[in-house]
């Protein structure tokens, strides 16, 4: 059973349709991660999911009841890791967990270890009586992830938790989200950057404009674009169209024209060196053709027509 | 819960002190502020001796007559001269040591009993001052108000006067003139005694005495100060001295105001909890918000007692003021801090952009301060504000009943004034509990 379930979930502020009609389930054990660039409607849809936002239309269930049917009972169940520093730099590292732990309903004896036990976790004990606003950003965030884990959550929804942070930090936290994820944890996790989706989620969901506009596993994504490679021909394609190419439409789709470069994949499970043979003989002199395994970056470019990255 | 959450901000008062200091620094230097403007108290009277200088250009039997009276019987309470020459005068008042120069110019009495042209006498003020010089002007003016009564009704004996004053007359003259002068002196004698001035608080003046003092009122004195001020007082009757009333309804008034002003300060961590999103994360771990504003609303009315026990305390201890009730004054100011702290809880849910808030809040405070009567005697309001908005306002419960308490008026309700304003306190809070559940709901971002 999926501990959390969102269907048809929608929410508009003023004109804007922030989030439209999103549908999503996370299974204990399992890391989804919402992938799409700033504005796509990551946060609100975390904020609807936690309670924060009322939406407009659609439901929430978080282990099988509805969201709304008892609150309290599914805020007991999830922890939620805002993306910004949701902490108090006043205090130290052990007080923010500590406290945080005793708002989620903890004893004060149940918080102070389960402070320490995290503290260890999170690689913070040397510095658990420093006041936060003396930490370094990675250490910070890894204190922000940490006030959401005292009660230890079913399932953790974690909104953009490594932005802002130097490589090693977040491999740091990205390692500790593996850890959680293998103890059982259902884990929603939003981010910007490619390859933490490539390599953190099991399922991936792609949202922009607030539309969920595809999802599945890496591979299933990548089964979109027509097996698991593209080529990219570089040339002069400013005064040509594949269109006027005869047969071509048959037997590659395009993902992406510029003026210099045309990203393609094969239709059908031809072989390569047969692809190959087919673009060096179209009539556009070519300088080089690459081919490569599709990311998640040539699905969002086919499914938007844009890169994540822009 | 709420034990967990104060704990939560008195750590972070102990480790960011700075707000919480600016806070409790703005009554003491209000309460400051008003003591040096007031001049402060001293043992001998309620509003200490006035040192003044006598500067006797004239030098004869009249204004020696006047320099005598100034410091004789109750006078010699109240009132300090020292009699020195004009320089000298000038260069203490330049030096603050005293609070105004009279200076009796020269043939004052002979213009005075030749009645050939208005006499002056001169008052020069201490501009650094400004209850005691304007005292002094209004004692002054009842002098001179006395000089002009006995001009009126003696005026014919004036030459037969000047003459014994320059000694052209016989004794059985001077007998003579003094028998008359006795006979006349019982018709009048109603106006001269009971004593000549008497102020009233509400009135005035008694018309049944024939003496109004009013600054200015009395064209024979020039005052050289550029600003002046009325002092009033009660003759009698309260236990508590003429300026300890007056203090004591300025301080209630001026207390309710900046308790206004700082509960708004206070109440503006949650604009800081705001912003870091920690009431956010709050929200995704419990349900009801009442608990985090309470505790917020708690911490502020922790630091507005202190305030409100510098301001009241401390002004007391300055001008000497007894308080009638302290009990029953604090547990209404209790009251009252519970409601101000609320109700800024309601005006940030309401505005939840701090910086037109900061707007908002002051001018909010400085409404329900002025329309409360805590700036300006209720009285003075506009009639409709008075009658129908001002009696709404629950800062004019709190200083109205304040001040009922310390003009020692029995049965004041002050605990059901303190109930209400606690009540109010509680539907306030929940009111802001509701408009952030509802803008939490809609999106809101600080």
């Amino acid at each position: 059973m999926s501990l959390l379930r969102v269907e048809r979930l929608s929410k508009t502020f003023g004109t804007i349709r922030a989030v439209d009609s999103v549908s999503l389930e996370v299974r204990p054990g399992e890391i989804y991660g919402l992938l799409g660039p700033n504005g796509a409607g990551k946060t609100t849809t975390i904020s609807m999911i936690s309670g924060l936002l009322k939406p407009d239309a659609g439901e929430v269930w978080i282990a099988g009841a509805t969201f709304w049917s008892d609150p309290q009972k599914a805020k007991r169940i999830m922890g939620v890791v805002p993306q910004e520093l949701a902490i108090y730099e006043e205090l130290s590292g052990r007080e923010n967990l500590e406290f945080w732990g005793r708002m989620a309903g903890l004893s004060s004896r149940e918080a102070r270890s389960r402070a320490a036990e995290l503290l260890e976790a999170l690689t913070l004990t040397d510095r658990a009586k420093d006041p936060v606003r003396t930490y370094s950003g990675g250490m910070k965030r890894r204190i922000n992830l940490g006030c959401a884990l005292l009660h230890r959550p079913q399932l953790l929804l974690l909104d953009e938790p490594t932005v802002g942070i130097d490589p090693q930090a977040r491999l740091n936290i990205l390692e500790f989200i593996r850890n959680l994820c293998a103890a059982g944890t259902a884990i929603l996790y939003t981010t910007h950057y490619l390859e933490e989706a490539e390599t953190l989620c099991q399922r991936i969901g792609i949202i922009d404009h607030g539309r969920l506009l595809a999802e599945g596993t890496l591979s299933e994504l990548q089964e979109r674009l027509g097996g698991d490679r593209v080529f990219v021909l570089e040339a002069d394609f400013k005064n040509t169209s594949p269109d006027a190419w005869a047969g071509f439409h048959q037997r590659f789709r395009v993902i992406q024209k510029s003026e210099r470069q045309l990203v393609v994949a094969a239709v059908g499970t031809r072989d390569p060196s047969e692809c190959l043979k087919n673009l060096l003989d179209l009539p556009v002199h070519a300088e080089n053709v690459t081919l490569k395994r599709p990311s998640l970056n040539d699905v969002f470019l086919q499914l938007t027509g844009r890169e994540l990255r822009e | 819960m709420l034990r967990v959450l104060l704990a939560k901000d008195l750590r972070r008062a102990r480790r960011n002190p700075l707000p919480w200091l600016i806070n409790l620094i703005v009554p003491l230097a209000m309460t400051a502020l008003i003591g040096l403007v007031f001049g402060g108290q001293s043992d001998s009277g309620a509003l200490g001796r006035i040192r003044f200088a006598v500067v006797d250009e004239d030098k004869t039997l009249l204004s020696d007559l006047l320099r005598g009276g100034a410091n004789q019987g109750e006078g010699g309470k109240y009132l300090e001269p020292v009699f020195m020459e004009r320089e000298d005068a000038l260069r203490e008042i330049n030096a603050n040591k005293i609070s105004a120069v009279l200076i009796i110019p020269t043939n004052f009495m002979r213009h005075y009993l030749t009645a050939r042209e208005a006499v002056s006498l001169e008052l020069i003020k201490n501009p650094a001052e400004s209850i005691h010089p304007a005292v002094l002007e209004e004692l002054l003016g009842a002098v001179v108000t006395a000089l002009n009564a006995v001009s009126r009704n003696f005026n014919s004996e004036f030459p037969e006067w000047q003459a014994v004053v320059e000694g052209k007359e016989d004794y059985h003259k001077v007998s003579a003139l003094i028998e008359h002068e006795g006979d006349k002196l019982k018709t009048v004698k109603k106006y001269i005694n009971p004593p000549l001035v008497s102020y009233e608080k509400e009135a005035p003046a008694d018309e049944s005495t024939g003496v109004e003092v009013k600054n200015g009122a009395t064209n024979s004195v020039a005052s050289k100060s550029g600003t002046t001020k009325n002092a009033s007082a009660k003759a009698g009757g309260s236990k508590t001295g003429a300026t300890d009333a007056v203090f004591a309804y300025l301080l209630i008034g001026l207390s309710a105001m900046f308790l206004l002003f700082i509960a708004g300060n206070a109440m503006s961590d949650l604009y800081r909890e705001l912003r870091q999103r920690t009431f956010e994360r709050y929200q995704t771990l419990r349900d009801s918000l009442v608990p985090f504003l309470a505790s917020k609303a708690v911490f502020a009315v922790v630091m507005l007692l202190l305030c409100s026990g510098m301001m009241l305390g401390g002004g007391g201890l300055i001008f000497r003021i007894h308080w009638e009730q302290p009990w029953a004054l604090m547990t209404l100011t209790a009251g009252y801090t519970c409601f101000t702290a609320a109700l800024f809880a309601v005006l940030v849910a309401l505005m939840p952009d701090e910086r037109r808030a900061a707007v908002l809040n002051n001018l909010a405070g400085m409404g329900l301060g002025l329309v409360g009567g805590c700036a300006f005697p209720p009285q003075q309001l506009p009639a409709f504000l008075r009658e129908h908005i001002t009696p709404l306002m629950p800062s004019y419960w709190f200083v109205n009943t304040a001040r009922n308490l310390q003009d020692g008026g029995t049965g004041v309700a002050w605990g059901w004034v303190a109930f209400k304003l606690a009540v109010l306190a509680l539907v306030l809070i929940v009111l802001a509990a509701i408009l952030f559940r509802r803008r939490f709901k809609t999106g809101l971002r600080a």
